[in-house]
């Protein structure tokens, strides 16, 4: 019995340990936050001091608060992007899973492969494609690409084909209900969790994106908060890089996402092989 | 619910012929529009190039040509593409085992303190917590705790005496950039084995338990085999992300001497386009990139049978 | 390409008529108009601080052309976006803050409007070299210049007094201080060699007598690897094999902690840096001085310059005139000139810009003669010419002089030169360039 305490304690150790590596750079940020833009570069690194809300009302008042309005701008990138992304993957998923037609294991290798496809190089000619519509620097600039997610159909596909039992959809045609009916009624409210996933997936790939924006966006008000912040930090030779506010923005920056993994933490349960969200 | 009942309602008649193409539609529209476009009209300007004539100052000095195959030969025998590409394979043979090793074994001591909530709910928490956190902000943090007079590590070196390793000097770049991969990452795959882990009923350890099995046998012979198909979907995801290594680099680049504008694949990419401004040349080096990431990870996945990507139910 | 994406580019300029923010310039007439009582809007590509406090002034007093500043992160990323929109034919602003040294790239991409008649006249109120920059020696007006940036040497005074030293003159002088106050305290540096900084080595080139570009005839010539810059190459190599100066890169986390602890004593820099040192070390105010550069020949004394840039139209631009008229009052009317210098924190390049600078930057608050130091640079400026693919000479410098700075040798330093060279000199000829010799 004592060598399975022992053995025990190791995975409690070794667990521990991992968390602190994943923490460090989270605890530092959260500390170099509290400091004026002199302790920063002056004071030991892991003391904290007391001018977080200094540093936030600093952050604030930078050009009337457009930090603001990139927080704003990127839940709005973020959201309205995964929402979109969610219920045309959920659409896509659930012909792909349920329906038998000619081309589908086509257009499913197509999207498989869509999924290898590097973001970064749809960024270039995406923009000059976008440009040639005269939509670049514009709202929809970003939003649109990010409405397509490859991945998220295949995810999608994988839910409907676990969590939607054909026999269901058979009744409901019975019934006299529209494909569509059955799909907002029935489908829909049966591959929720898995949906949750897919929107949390897209929420924090669209998130946490910065080349397509970067490009696409010339007017910082529309800027998300990755770009804003690279842009606060690289002001050129003549401008000093601002570090407090990239610090105190970085913090605040993270501060929702962990607030969404906390709140639906039970929906990053994703089995990504066997294809069922185990909640 | 007869099978004949069933086929029919899968191959409906009449007006529902069109059902599945409908629900395709919007999805095939956006596919269409902002991956396959892309696509093809990067391979068209992999094929062009600009001429300019002269001293190339008048507005009429610049034409676009066909190239034909040259921009790739050119990218082929750049002499920063491939060190480029052998930098980002020793980056791979890093990071991949490592952040797959270590989420295994996170996922495996979380699945083995199954009872214990607390700790096991906290530790999965913090390691998870990377992921949420955008990689170009991730590596600003670690640039900072990189960086000696700002960095914490400096100090815990100096205060057991011995004088601390420069992270960014030539020897431990790669080593510096991999941790903030392994950071970010760890988590995100810890999730996905442990998930699979979960849906092993207790009792089938139990009775391995009874057998006299110890845990690490258990873990060996029983939970390994049953996560292989997410540790293959976690390997093919891994390196696709390693080939495209890009925004860690980046950041990190104006801290060093030690990482050159084409450090990765991809950095070349992004030198050709916006410094350069060859958007020709980096259209080609993407291609190759793109037909290298297919060729590596289909190939995998033809390797291990295709079981993991679930293809057909 | 056009018309193969034509139905698909249908459905989504549908769902740009949806947007209120599509951009300003994307309307359907491309023709100039003359109409005077026409209310036009113009976009303002800038990253110079507080630029939309200047543009108020301007839209003030001309309701019907009203100009919006879009702020941007700095000189590269501008360029970038601007040469993209360039080759995509929209997304482009009206005007466009661009650095001298991007002026041929951007004319040679053809993005950048001639202004001759309606901003030619303002000639005589800029130096010279100034002018030259804009014109690239032709009849063309490319831009009205805006901000200059001559180079001038900062030092730690407290820290030069402790050992005896004042400021230099030469560079053998720097060169003996840079020794001195490393070998009484090791931590400490006058300098340091920054490889991620090319526009400094190019303004340290042109201060030794460089120009690395030149055009002869209808060929461009480049002259990189030439005796001047060796020696500036050679120099600074030499410190840094010594270990008498840093090699690491400037404008990082390190390099603001060096600045704060009093490590950093020294900063070969241009007129614009006491705001680059209040905000990266604030608590050391009351500790710099400003001085003249150390000289190659105290009896010819010379400067380059590190920024500064002009103000130009775009091609993209569907009022290029009222665009000009913008361009030209906010770099010549002296109330526009007086609100670049304390608003924008710019030295702004006309000749006027010594009467509106009256009294030093709070950062130097105790140095009187802080601008009068910077005028004198300014005369002392060396010509210089830049050619249409700097940024590969730039990306290529970063390349060749990490990998030196790191190695801490001379001899690659010098060597970086000859690679700088050849990456050149390809790219030009790759491009289908004429390239003399």
């Amino acid at each position: 019995m004592s060598l399975k305490k022992g053995r025990s304690k190791t995975a409690t150790a070794l667990l521990l340990l991992g968390a602190a590596y994943c923490l460090l750079p989270v605890l530092w940020v959260l500390i170099a936050s509290s400091k004026s833009s002199g302790e920063l570069f002056s004071t030991f690194t892991l003391a904290p001091s007391t001018h977080l809300f200094d540093n936030l009302a600093d952050l604030s008042g930078y050009r009337d608060g457009l930090y603001w309005r990139w927080m704003a701008n990127t839940a709005l990138y973020a959201g309205v992007g995964a929402a979109a992304s969610t219920l045309i993957s959920a659409m896509a998923g659930f012909a792909l899973a349920k329906f038998d037609f000619p081309g589908k294991s086509a257009v499913f290798n197509v999207i498989l492969a869509g999924v290898l496809v590097p973001g970064v190089l749809l960024a270039i000619p995406q923009y000059l494609l976008l440009a040639k519509v005269g939509m670049t620097n514009t709202y929809w600039a970003v939003l649109l690409p990010s409405f397509i997610s490859p991945y998220g159909i295949y995810l999608a596909r994988i839910f409907a084909a676990a969590s939607v039992p054909t026999e269901i959809l058979e009744a409901s045609r019975i019934d006299g209900a529209g494909d569509w009916r059955t799909f907002g009624t029935v489908v829909l409210p049966m591959m929720r969790t898995g949906l949750v996933t897919v929107f949390l997936f897209q929420f924090v790939a669209v998130w946490n994106n910065f080349m397509l924006p970067y490009i696409m966006l010339g007017d910082d008000r529309l800027y998300p908060i990755t770009v804003g912040l690279n842009g606060l930090l690289n002001q050129g030779a003549n401008q000093p890089a601002m570090y407090t506010a990239v610090v105190t923005g970085a913090l605040v920056s993270i501060i929702p996402l962990i607030a969404l993994f906390l709140t639906l933490q039970r929906y990053w349960q994703v089995d990504l092989a066997a294809g069922g969200v185990k909640a | 619910m007869t099978p004949s009942a069933s086929t029919t309602a899968r191959r409906p008649v009449g007006r529902r012929a069109g059902t599945p193409y409908a629900f395709l539609a919007p999805a095939m529209i956006l596919f269409v529009a902002f991956l396959a476009a892309p696509i093809v009209y990067a391979a068209y300007l992999s094929l062009r190039k600009v001429k300019v004539s002269g001293l190339g100052l008048g507005a009429k000095s610049r034409t676009e040509i066909w190239a034909g195959l040259d921009n790739y030969a050119r990218s082929l025998t750049d002499p920063d593409f491939l060190p480029s590409v052998g930098r980002i394979g020793l980056y791979g043979l890093i990071v991949v085992p490592t952040m797959l090793g270590l989420a295994l074994l996170f996922a495996l001591l979380l699945d083995a303190n199954r009872t214990r909530e607390s700790v096991g709910k906290f530790a999965r928490i913090s390691i998870f917590l990377p992921y949420a956190v955008p990689a170009v902000v991730g590596s600003l943090l670690w640039g900072f705790l990189y960086l000696p007079r700002v960095s914490p590590i400096t100090d815990l070196f100096e205060a057991v005496g011995i004088t601390a390793p420069e992270l960014l000097s030539r020897d431990l770049t790669l080593w510096a950039v991999a941790n903030i991969a392994v950071w970010g990452g760890t988590g995100f795959n810890m999730i996905v084995i442990y998930t699979a882990l979960r849906a092993v009923p207790l009792s089938l350890y139990e009775s391995a338990r009874i057998d006299g099995a110890s845990e690490v046998a258990i873990a060996w012979r029983i939970k390994i085999p049953i996560v292989t198909p997410s540790l293959i979907m976690t390997f093919v995801f891994s390196l696709i992300a390693t080939l495209q290594v890009f925004a860690e680099p980046m950041t990190l680049r104006p801290l060093a001497n030690t990482i050159s504008t084409t450090w990765t694949p991809l950095m070349k990419v992004y030198r050709d386009a916006f410094t350069r401004n060859d958007l020709y040349a980096a259209a080609a080096t993407s291609v190759i990139i793109a037909l290298a990431t297919f060729i590596l990870s289909f190939g995998f996945l033809k390797l291990v049978g295709r079981r993991a990507f679930n293809q057909e139910d | 390409m056009k018309t193969k994406y034509a139905p698909l580019m249908a459905a989504l300029t549908a769902a740009a008529l949806f947007t209120g923010t599509a951009c300003s310039n994307s309307g359907s007439s491309s023709e100039q108009t003359t109409d005077p009582n026409e209310k036009v809007s113009l976009t303002y590509w800038t990253w110079a601080p507080n630029m939309d406090k200047v543009a108020a002034a301007w839209n003030a007093k001309n309701p019907n052309i009203q100009v919006t500043v879009n702020k941007q992160d700095g000189g590269d990323p501008a360029v970038t976006k601007l040469l993209t929109a360039i080759k995509a034919g929209s997304g482009a602003p009206d005007i466009m803050q661009a650095e001298y040294q991007k002026i041929p790239t951007l004319v040679s991409a053809d993005a950048l409007a001639d202004i001759a008649a309606d901003a030619g006249s303002l000639k005589d109120k800029f130096p010279a070299g100034a002018w030259n920059g804009v014109t690239l020696g032709s009849d063309a007006v490319y831009g009205v210049p805006q901000d200059s940036g001559p180079l001038m040497f900062f030092y730690r005074a407290d820290v030069f007094e402790k050992n005896g030293l004042s400021a230099p003159k030469t560079w053998d002088e720097y060169a003996t201080a840079a020794e001195k106050i490393h070998k009484a305290n090791p931590k400490q540096y006058l300098g340091t060699f920054s490889a991620t900084d090319a526009g400094l080595f190019t303004g340290l080139a042109q201060q030794a007598g460089a120009s690395w570009w030149g055009v002869q005839g209808d060929a461009w010539s480049v002259a990189i690897d030439e005796p001047n810059t060796q020696k500036v190459a050679a120099y600074w190599g030499g410190l840094v094999e010594k270990g008498v100066i840093d090699n690491k890169p400037m404008y990082t986390p390190e390099w603001n902690a060096a600045l704060n602890d009093g490590t950093q004593v020294g900063w070969v820099s241009a007129v614009w840096a006491p705001g680059v040192l209040e905000g990266s070390a604030k608590d050391t105010k009351g500790k710099w001085k400003a001085a003249a550069m150390p000289q190659w020949d105290a009896a010819a004394p010379a400067t380059g310059a590190w920024g500064g840039s002009a103000t130009s139209v775009t091609t993209q631009s569907k009022h290029k005139k009222q665009a000009a008229q913008f361009v030209s009052w906010l770099n010549s009317d002296p109330e526009a000139v007086k609100l670049l210098a304390t608003e924008a924190s710019v030295y702004p390049a006309s000749n006027d810009a010594a009467s509106v600078l009256t009294s030093p930057p709070a950062f130097f608050a105790d140095q009187a003669d802080y601008y009068a130091i910077a005028a004198e640079a300014s005369k002392q400026m060396k010509p210089f010419t830049y050619g249409p693919n700097v940024n590969v000479a730039y990306s290529a410098f970063n390349d060749a002089f990490g990998k030196a700075a790191e190695s801490k040798k001379a001899s690659a330093f010098t060597e970086s030169l000859t690679t700088m060279q050849k990456t050149t000199v390809d790219d030009l000829k790759n491009a289908g360039f004429n390239v003399a010799g």
